[in-house]
Parts: structure tokens; sequence; C-alpha cells
């Protein structure tokens, strides 16, 4: 496996020249937008001035309309981003690993991992797929989305998850289902209440108390079956999970089901998209993209998932 | 006359709660003992293949490989008590560690497909073994919470429930296992 500096390397010198195009193209596409958004906004305030009414009906036309303009005037760009720093990215880590960037993992593991209830709206782009040290991976941003209605009778859309979703093959044989959230309700309420609260969840099942201070502080288990719940969570698995979980810094969660472990790791943004308004060259940002990618590939070699137990070989 | 019957009432409701939960850890404990007894037949079932496939190489071990067979044997008598099997399992996994650690020394045996395919399934089973034993350790806890903890530790005193011991977890198991060193 790549390390990150490698990464950051190649993402410097290899793809400098495609980078110095695309922030020229960034550079006149933020002039053009810029210029754009300014004589819409005036279009808009002219036409609000001489009707002197409807305010609320333009305003929502104008945040509409002005999403769907900006998606536009984008649109060339952020495909021309993926192809030429997105793509050779990933083939850097391993140039086997097929990628996408239109589609994304299948609605049917999205509900299969049963981290989350059933969507009534799932999107998501910039797909990957392959085989790592003989392991199945595939990742990609998802964001799940439910319907609702609203006092007036209006739909209104709230999200369940959005972020980055993983599933691999896992390297221990097992036939019941455990589910790893994170413990929110140890935090919010202290462990007594917490645990009560945990214990009396209808929707999960059996709460499994694990034996690792630190794990059991950040997550809570449900499973069909006490025995083999701790049997996928090792001690070992468990502290590798705690440190993935400090490294990415955000919410995870984690599934063991039929022979696959899912994860889906929680951020509140498009992943993996590029900004108009902040310089690819920038630090911070080229990072970002290097940290995600290597974050989700690198799960085979963290977990240790290429060591298979004499039931898996 | 109403409150005090509303009183009653709640009253034989705690009390009932509390046996109920009393008796739920109780079978818990029974149920995942179970469960650990039969991995650890699983382990037990190993043993003589082990002894037989080993014994030829390992002249110097015998005593080891003796005390295996003895401790099998005793551990596979019916009507033993929860905690004669527990005290006979910590025994049998450290005697078994030995027996492994001694295995590194022969190459003829390191080289040898049945003792490899035995090791490997000696330490799948180990593992499940070490999960079983983890569930039962926490059932136990539950277990033994409820009866020293107030207030179902009245009921528990009442019922004649007493305290239950637990496996304790090797040092090694807590470490990582080193699936490379396995494999050389």
């Amino acid at each position: 496996m790549k390390s990150v500096s490698f990464l950051t390397d190649f993402y410097y010198k290899t793809l400098f020249p495609a980078l110095e195009k695309l922030e020229s193209d960034r550079k006149s596409l933020k002039h053009r937008i810029i210029f754009i958004a300014i004589t819409y906004t005036a279009i808009f305030a002219i036409i609000a001035y001489t009707l002197g009414n409807f305010y609320e009906f333009i305003i929502f036309a104008y945040i509409a309309l002005g999403g769907i303009l900006y998606k536009f005037l984008v649109h060339d760009y952020t495909n021309e981003f993926k192809i030429s720093v997105i793509k050779p990215l990933i083939h850097a880590i391993d140039y086997t690993l097929l990628y996408s960037s239109k589609t994304h993992v299948s609605e049917y593991f999205f509900e299969h991992s049963q981290l989350f209830d059933k969507p009534d709206k799932l999107s998501g782009n910039d797909y990957v797929k392959g085989n790592i040290d003989g392991i199945n991976i595939q990742f990609s941003d998802i964001h799940a989305e439910k319907k609702n209605q609203n006092s007036k009778g209006r739909d209104t859309w709230s999200t369940i998850f959005q972020g980055l979703f993983i599933i691999a093959d896992f390297n221990k044989h097992f036939n019941g289902e455990t589910i790893v959230l994170p413990d929110t309700a140890q935090k919010g309420f202290g462990d007594v209440i917490g645990h009560w609260i945990q214990s009396n969840n209808m929707a999960r099942d059996e709460l499994v108390k694990m034996d690792d201070p630190a794990f059991e502080k950040e997550f809570v288990v449900y499973s069909t079956n006490q025995i083999e719940a701790r049997y996928i969570l090792s001690h070992s698995l468990m502290k590798k999970l705690l440190d993935f979980k400090h490294k990415s810094k955000q919410s995870v969660y984690i599934s063991f089901i039929g022979t696959h472990i899912f994860m889906a790791i929680s951020y509140d943004k498009d992943l993996f998209e590029p900004s108009v308004f902040r310089s690819l060259l920038d630090y911070q940002v080229a990072m970002e993209y290097v940290k995600t990618l290597h974050l989700a590939i690198s799960i085979v070699e963290e977990l240790k998932l290429n060591q298979k137990l004499w039931s898996k070989r | 006359m109403s409150v005090t019957l509303i009183v009653l009432i709640v009253i034989t409701l705690i009390l009932v709660l509390m046996y109920n939960s009393l008796i739920a850890k109780k079978n818990q404990v029974e149920n995942i003992f179970a469960s650990v007894d039969t991995v650890l037949k699983k382990r037990y079932d190993l043993i003589p293949n082990l002894v037989a496939s080993v014994s030829k190489y390992m002249e110097h071990e015998k005593s080891l490989l003796e005390e295996v067979t003895k401790l099998r044997a005793e551990a596979t008598k019916p009507n033993l008590s929860d905690a004669h099997k527990i005290a006979l399992d910590a025994k049998i996994t450290s005697t078994l560690g030995s027996i492994m650690v001694a295995v590194e020394a022969y190459p003829e045996l390191k080289a040898n497909e049945n003792v490899m395919h035995l090791q490997h399934t000696l330490h799948e089973v180990e593992e499940q073994i070490s999960a079983a034993r983890r569930a039962y350790n926490q059932a136990v806890t539950d277990y033994n919470n409820a009866i020293e903890m107030v207030p179902t530790n009245f009921m528990a005193s009442l019922m004649n429930y007493r305290k239950k011991q637990v496996f304790e977890i090797v040092d090694s198991e807590r470490k990582n296992v080193d699936v490379k060193e396995l494999f050389n």
C-alpha cells in the first residue's frame, strides 16, 4: 500500500502539468461565475423592484435557478478534474482499481448493511472497485435521503447518511449479523441510562457489551449472537477499528453481514468534488483528496482483512 | 383503600420485574456456558490427533504430551462442575501453548502438512473459545453485578444465588495474533 506522503508527492509532481492547466481553467471559471452571479442577481433585483410583490416566490426562484445555473457552469470543470486528478490518484494507489465518476455503490448493498433506515432516494458518485491483496473492495460517495411531509403537506427531504460507504470481504466466517454504531446514548446520557436506552432499542438485535472500555465508549454493538459478535470483534480488531475511527475523525458505522464488512464514514459534504473558489495547489485541498482515498483503500491493510483464518482459506 | 392497593400493585410489579431479571441473567449465563462447552469439546477432540501426530518426533516433551492427554481425559468426564471446567480449561490452554512453542523447535514437524493443518484448526478453535469465554465473562459480570447491587441483592440472597466465577483471560490472547508467524 502506498503511503500518504507518496501520494502527496504524486499529486504535486506527476499531476502537476494537469493541475496547472486545471488551475487556469478554474481561475477563468471563477471570474465567469462571479460575473454571471452579479448579472443574475441584478436581473432578479430589477424583477423584484418592478413587480413590487411576490417576494417569497422570487427568492425561491432565485435560489433554485441559481443552483441549476451553478451546476451547469461547473459541470465541465468537475468532469475534467475527476478524469485528470482523481482517476490517476486512484490508479497510483493500485492500477487495477476501477473508477467511475458517475455511479455509486448499489442500493442493495446500502440496505443490506442494515446500518441505516431504508432511504427513499439514494444518490452518489465516485465509485471505486477492485481487489487488493485478494480482498474485494468497493466504495463510493453516498447520499441517502428520506422523504418527510411537513405540516403544510409539502415534501421535504432529510439526510439519513452522507459520506463514504465501503464494502469489503471479511476474513472470518460467520452466520449472524453484527452491527457497530457510534455510541450516542452513553455519551449523551451517561453510562447507566445510556446502557438502559441501548438495551431497549427495539429496532436492533441484542445489545453486546464489549470488554474493551475505550471501544465501548465510542461504539455500541448489536448482534444476533453474543459469541459470534466477540469472535468477529477480537481485541485486536476492536483496537484497529478504534484507531481507524480516530484517524478518520468522523462518525464511523460498521456492520458484519454475510461475508462482508460494511463501513460508512460520515462526512457532511460531497467528497472528491473540486472547489471553484479554492486553489487546487492548496496543500489542504490536496490532502483532503489524498487522505480520504487513502483512508478508504487502506482498510484492507489496517484491519488486516488479508490475513485469513483457517476456515476461510 | 385504593392508595394502598396501588402501592401494593406497584411493589408486586417491582418484585416480579426484579425476580424475572435475575432469572434472565442466570439463564443467560447457563446458555452461554453451554456454547463455551461446545467449543471446548471441539478442542478436546483435536488433542488425541495432535498428540498422535507429534509424539513420534517430540522425545523430550513426552511429559507435556502425557499431561495434556491426562487433562483431556479429566475434562471429558461427565458431571463436572462449571468451576472445575473453567480450571481445567486454563490448564489445557497453557499446556497446549507450551506444546505449540515446542513444535517450533522441530523442522520436520513444521514441514508436516498434517501438523500444519492441526495447528491452524487449533488456532481457529482458540479464537472461537476466546470469543465464547469473553461472552461468558460478560454474562457472569452482569449476573454478579445484579446479585451484589442494591436492590436486586436482597432478592438474590432470598433466591440463594451465589457469585459465579469468570474465566481468566490469558495474557497472550490480548496480544495481536501474528499470522505470518504461523506460516513460517
